[in-house]
């Protein structure tokens, strides 16, 4: 119990994909216009996520080495094509504007990451515990990418408005630069404060988002 | 040897079961998505083609054959009257398809207006031929709708040559169906 707990609770602060890992920029950047775009998009991740770890993790030990990526993209892009009919017959107007980006979470670098790096190694319910508390960070990360924005950018919040009426929005916020504004002011609060409670502890601060490269995706082996 | 051929049964394997669940899933969703592009995309369509119907025209729609296609139309009456019908036109856009709600006058034969339903235009540039600048063009137009720089009477927007045109020709297409249809609808409303 102990395990699965550990895995599922890193992806929510410790190797939370946008923010440490940064993992799956393109859909951060691309659909947080607004809040309730960053939880759809979100749920989206979580649904193909969960279900692509516990299948990988199922037919691990029958997948030969040489063609793993393919029968990963294999299933992953059943999944998708899933949950974009599932969203068209159920939510067709959040499938509206999320658009091309529900069809593009097959490449999204979460989903192959967490395939290679995790569920390809681990036991079923292991590999569930990581795909759902990675799904539910990069959920948590969008989400609150997507309000930062809107609130600033249209001065709303889920689609009401809040800030008040003398409120003059920043449009940028909810263009393509806000995107880049607010993520980068994000990363730099996250590094900000780990810095500072690395400190705390006594230990070296160790600054890694960004800059992680290859070795803390664990893609390369 | 033996490698190769696991390869070849596992990769087979895992792409026939995905095949077979997604056809599946495809089958399963068709109805319920085509209820949900009714409501979201047609049905506001049809509502700003013929904004004074008196009946629900996405209710007593009827799908009709030609050249093996499936046609859907929408009747449109006044005062119980049939006095249009709104069908959809494609033609090719700069982003792929663009779809057109086309209202059409059943006594004249001239255009009641058009409404865009899907588009993956330009934002800002040939996404402009949703707005009502654009399409307000088309009410009341006579038939051959064309565009003026081939002879017609439509303007394109500029910058957006071949989303306007792309527009033109989904009005055009829709305008074919409803002359090769017009003796069918005329039959099965009046």
């Amino acid at each position: 119990m102990a395990s699965v707990w550990k895995e599922f609770s890193k992806g929510l602060w410790a190797e939370i994909p946008p923010f440490r890992v940064v993992l799956g920029l393109c859909p951060t950047l691309a659909v947080t216009k607004s809040a309730e775009n960053g939880i759809g998009m979100g749920l989206a991740v979580i649904f193909v996520l969960v279900l692509s770890n516990a299948l990988i993790s199922l037919v691990r030990k029958i997948i030969p080495k040489k063609v793993r990526i393919v029968c990963f993209i294999a299933i992953a892009a059943t999944l998708v094509v899933a949950i974009e009919l599932l969203m068209q017959a159920f939510t067709y107007p959040l499938y509206q504007q999320l658009g091309i980006f529900v069809p593009l979470i097959v490449v999204n670098c979460i989903i192959l990451g967490r395939a290679e790096a995790f569920a390809a190694k681990n036991p079923v319910h292991l590999a569930i515990a990581d795909g759902l508390g990675m799904g539910i960070g990069f959920t948590v990360a969008l989400t609150f990418l997507g309000s930062l924005r809107e609130l600033l950018g249209a001065g709303q919040l889920f689609g009401h408005a809040v800030m008040g009426g003398s409120f003059k929005p920043f449009t940028i916020m909810i263009e393509a630069p806000g995107a880049f504004i607010a993520l980068g002011c994000l990363l730099a609060l996250m590094n900000c404060i780990s810095i500072v409670s690395a400190r705390r502890a006594g230990k070296e601060p160790s600054v890694n988002a960004g800059g992680c490269g290859c070795g803390c995706c664990e893609v390369k082996q | 040897m033996r490698e190769m051929a696991s390869m070849i049964i596992v990769l087979s394997l895992i792409c026939s079961a995905s095949g077979f669940s997604l056809a599946y899933l495809r089958q399963a969703t068709a109805p319920l998505i085509e209820a949900q592009v009714l409501e979201n995309v047609q049905g506001p369509a049809i509502t700003r083609v013929c904004p004074a119907a008196d009946n629900q025209p996405v209710e007593e729609r009827k799908a009709f054959e030609l050249d093996g296609r499936r046609i859907m139309v929408f009747p449109y009456r006044q005062g119980g009257k049939l006095a249009g019908v709104a069908l959809e036109g494609k033609g090719g856009g700069f982003g792929g398809d663009i779809g057109v709600m086309v209202g059409f006058n059943v006594n004249n034969d001239s255009l009641l207006g058009i409404g865009v339903t899907t588009m993956s235009e330009t934002p800002g540039l040939g996404a402009k031929i949703a707005e009502p600048k654009f399409t307000r063009q088309f009410q009341g137009a006579a038939m051959p709708v064309e565009a003026r720089t081939r002879g017609g009477a439509v303007d394109a927007i500029s910058g957006a040559t071949v989303s306007s045109l792309g527009a033109v020709s989904a009005v055009q297409a829709a305008s074919r169906d409803y002359q090769a249809l017009k003796p069918q609808i005329l039959q099965a409303w009046q």
